[in-house]
């Protein structure tokens, strides 16, 4: 980046059903919690960058931006996107290219008001060719498995084990996110019900593999770097902010074990903040299901292609809170991940960036990891489609690597 | 619900499984392209187009949907997966059918998948009553099981012939059956219905007859179960066989395409005209098509015209008349018409009545055997001079009481007679039976059909099998007696069964 951008407040609801909210409520509340962490007026804000993905269907309302004006009782440019890291890049380009000092990053989605029906619409906007063939959210996952037991031929224990680790993971993020106030779930679970469902359910990946549907928003607030420094003294910083995308059908994509996408965008987001792969202890990943955390974990670079489903197996021996790959300490979802924090599409992201954001100035109670030397850098990949767009942000405590 | 113009363009790719290839490098797509991605602007408005519609694939990998979303919930549980054709240069995403998955029985999924698989052409999944019908050729089933793979390759014609005739046929019977006594009735799958039959049956006929699809000028579609009452049958056939020229631009097919309703001789009343068609003096058409397919309701058991339930089958036939290469020529026609309701069904009602003890005798056999009679003595014919015959087939007595009638031998009735493997076909009855007799004939044969419509009338027809008929059976894997003995013949149970016949 040409120069790094500062989070300088970060603001979230509890992710999970709010039955008595409507989406601008949730905003709301993300949106004052920040602005106040970062102790400013709504007068302060140059412009807004918000994102939902299924508001028109799932709530049949559009115009996002007029909601939020209304809100403010401002008339500054804001603009939507889908995710949470889509509205964050576009916000870090334009405080880059020097047009805004003060931005206002949220994201929120209300997936529960369309409960019964909101499968079908996430499928569809996956692919809508592999919609009309019979998949589904779920199944997707389940041949991207197929394809990774297949392409390193995982058979008999390995298999085992294999299935054993994604039940770990499953397991880890639900305990990480029992100290997580904010959190869907908020309960610890075992190995042995990740398997009783896959059992009951007779499927690959059972209802302990999968992020639930949720409700939620989030907001952050940005500021340049010379603004930041009226603002906040221990401001964190976007020192990366990368993107990359693939072709809507997966099963027409040339790599299917895993997301190019993610492996593209990861590359570039190193070389944007200067740093090396090792560099980062804590990383926020897009664990639509336990696949996926195990997946990106080799499409960022961790671990050999082929190799997690094993590394991740000896880093579960003696597990205490984080994997141990190639050497190094990395810290996966702090914050329960997808899995047990929540998964409200277009707010999602933004709470990743809350929980790097907790977890680099270290105040995030009772789960603040304890890394090995200073956490200096965390990373955020977040996931549009089945891979068809991944973003990857990089945050540090400082301003980047030399 | 549902957008037309979405259905139009989406059946349009995904019924034939359109793709493009790129002349230069080779490369190929699902959907049509107008470019090549590596080759790039010198491969514009080159591509060449193709299909995977009569290809075979390969099941890569695969998993088990058991909560599908909510149009697919009909189906159950079912193998979800990716397909590749053509070594992988292609992949898509597909749904095994004609699998029944219970809640209770798990899938080994290593046993699936390398496993080659073959595009059949079904409906997609469940909508609104009042909606456009989507169907889809993403739905697949093994090659080496009960739909055989077969290519599809165009065969130059080698002989003329003076009289018109039957130069291929198909036949399609679903891959389920219910067992009851000692019939058996086919039964079609959750996403069968009368059209994905028709289409299915005109597929093997183009296979088996080797005739080029773009020489068909004319195809009509005779069925009394269409699932829409306003919208053609044929029109969707044309267009997912490519009948006819297509004139791209536009997405047309050259073809006249027209549904026929007469109860069960829909289809066989128009074989006159396609023969008729293809020798016209001032402009024949090089072929034309005849398919008869049902999936014949009734009402369930108890419940007026219940009485059917018994004897209703699901399936087609597709012939294809023309004046080369003909198997089997014509000898001549007769037909015979009454005013007799015997069957009926009024519009807006699901199921038809049937006028019980009316449909024997002044109904049935009066117009078999008036038809037969006087197509015989038109052309001074005795049964003996006769070496097949085959009638329509409402149960297993009343084509055996007519042929007997009519003074035929069980030898010359009985290859005919399908009634107890496959049901009670409606359009597709006696035409079934004309196929199993051109399955197993030699040539210079003589073979009379008489179809039945009820309402009522008779339609009979006198062929003579040719030489060629032998040549072009090598091209016929799916038999009308393959598919009556087939060991991947599944039975289910009378639930399953209207489960089934209701569809999605």
């Amino acid at each position: 980046m040409k120069e790094p951008v500062a989070i300088i407040g970060v603001g979230r609801t509890r992710f999970g059903e709010h039955y008595e909210l409507d989406p601008e409520d949730l905003i709301d509340e993300a949106g004052l919690m920040a602005l106040d962490s970062a102790g400013l007026e709504r007068k302060d804000l140059d412009a807004c960058y918000i994102s939902d993905y299924l508001l028109q269907v799932t709530n049949k309302i559009g115009l996002e931006e007029g909601f939020i004006s209304q809100l403010l009782e401002m008339n500054i440019p804001i603009e939507k996107m889908r995710s949470f890291s889509s509205a964050l890049m576009n916000a870090c380009n334009a405080i880059e290219a020097g047009r805004y000092d003060i931005v206002l990053v949220g994201g929120m989605e209300k997936m529960t008001d369309r409960w019964s029906k909101i499968r079908d619409n996430l499928m569809l906007l996956v692919d809508h060719w592999s919609y009309y063939a019979g998949g589904t959210p779920e199944s997707i996952h389940e041949l991207l498995l197929r394809e990774y037991i297949k392409e390193y031929n995982i058979r008999g224990d390995d298999r085992q084990k294999l299935m054993e680790v994604l039940a770990k993971i499953s397991v880890k993020n639900h305990r990480n996110a029992v100290f997580n106030e904010y959190a869907h779930f908020r309960r610890e679970i075992d190995v042995k019900r990740v398997f009783a469902a896959r059992e009951e359910e007779r499927r690959l990946l059972g209802l302990y593999d999968f992020a639930p549907i949720s409700d939620g928003a989030t907001a952050i607030i940005l500021a340049s770097l010379k603004k930041a420094k009226e603002y906040a003294n221990d401001a964190v910083y976007i020192i990366s902010s990368s993107m990359a995308t693939d072709y809507i059908s997966y099963p027409s994509r040339p790599y299917r074990t895993g997301f190019i996408a993610s492996k593209i965008a990861m590359e570039n987001a190193l070389k944007m903040a200067k740093i090396s792969l090792h560099d980062i202890k804590l990383l926020e990943v897009y664990d639509q299901s336990t696949v996926l955390e195990m997946i990106s974990l080799e499409d960022l670079g961790f671990v050999k292609k082929g190799e997690a489903w094993a590394k991740l197996y000896e880093s579960f021996e003696n597990f205490s809170g984080f994997y141990y790959l190639d050497g190094k300490q990395i810290f996966v979802n702090t914050n329960g991940g997808l899995k047990a924090d929540g998964n409200p599409l277009g707010a999602t992201g933004g709470a990743q960036i809350f929980e790097v954001v907790k977890q680099l100035k270290g105040e995030a109670g009772q789960r603040q990891i304890k890394s090995d030397g200073d956490l200096t850098y965390g990373c955020v990949q977040e996931i549009e489609g089945f891979g068809t767009k991944v973003y990857v942000h990089i945050l540090g405590r400082e301003k980047g690597g030399k | 619900m549902g957008s037309e113009p979405i259905e139009r363009r989406v059946a349009y790719i995904g019924d034939r499984l359109k793709g493009s290839k790129c002349p230069f490098c080779g490369k190929e797509y699902f959907r049509t392209r107008k470019y090549c991605g590596d080759c790039g602007r010198k491969s514009l408005g080159k591509m060449i187009d193709i299909d995977f519609f009569y290809e075979k694939g390969v099941l890569e990998t695969c998993t088990v949907v058991r909560e599908p979303t909510n149009r697919f919930t009909r189906f159950g549980a079912y193998v979800y997966g990716i397909i590749s054709f053509h070594n992988g240069r292609v992949r898509v995403p597909g749904r095994l059918t004609d699998m029944i998955i219970g809640s209770d029985k798990s899938v080994d999924l290593d046993s699936l998948e390398g496993r080659e698989v073959v595009p059949r052409f079904r409906r997609r999944h469940s909508v609104d009553k009042s909606d456009i019908i989507p169907t889809i050729s993403l739905a697949f089933t093994f090659a080496d099981e009960y739909y055989p793979y077969q290519p599809y390759e165009i065969v130059k014609p080698s002989k003329e012939y003076d009289a018109p005739g039957i130069v291929g046929y198909g036949v399609y019977v679903s891959k389920f059956r219910i067992r009851e006594g000692a019939m058996e009735r086919s039964v079609p799958f959750i996403d069968e219905d009368a059209i994905t039959a028709a289409v299915e049956a005109g597929k093997i006929a183009l296979i088996h007859s080797g005739v080029d699809h773009k020489l068909i000028g004319k195809v009509y579609v005779g069925s009394e179960s269409n699932p829409y009452a306003v919208n053609p049958i044929a029109s969707k056939v044309a267009q997912v066989l490519k009948l006819g020229e297509e004139e791209k631009a536009e997405g047309v097919q050259g073809i006249d395409a027209v549904d026929t309703e007469f109860a069960c001789k829909a289809a066989t009343s128009m074989f006159k005209d396609a023969m008729a068609l293809v020798c016209y003096p001032k402009d024949p058409m090089d072929y034309a098509m005849v398919i008869g397919a049902d999936n014949a309701q009734a009402a369930p058991r108890g419940e007026p015209g219940g009485e059917l339930d018994f004897f209703v089958g699901f399936g087609g036939a597709a012939f294809i008349f023309g004046m080369k290469d003909v198997i089997a020529e014509v000898e001549g026609w007769y037909s015979c018409t009454s005013d007799t309701p015997d069957f009926w069904r009024r519009d807006l009602e699901p199921y038809p009545r049937h006028g019980g003890r009316f449909t024997g005798e002044p109904a049935y056999f009066k117009h078999i055997i008036k038809a037969g009679r006087k197509l015989m003595e038109k052309l001074n014919l005795k049964p003996s001079d006769i070496d097949y015959f085959v009638c329509h087939q409402p149960n297993p007595a009343f084509p055996a009481r007519a042929a007997a009638t009519l003074g035929f031998k069980p030898e010359q009735y009985m290859p005919g007679l399908q009634v107890s493997k496959f049901g009670n076909t409606y359009s597709g009855s006696s035409p079934i039976g004309l196929a199993a007799i051109l399955d197993q004939a030699e040539p210079h044969k003589r073979i009379m059909i008489v179809s039945y419509g009820s309402g009522a009338g008779s339609d009979a027809y006198l062929f003579i099998t040719t030489e060629q008929i032998k040549e072009k059976r090598s091209r016929q894997k799916f038999t009308v007696k393959y598919q009556a003995e087939n060991k991947f013949i599944e039975y289910v149970d009378y639930a399953t069964y209207r489960k089934f016949k209701e569809g999605l």
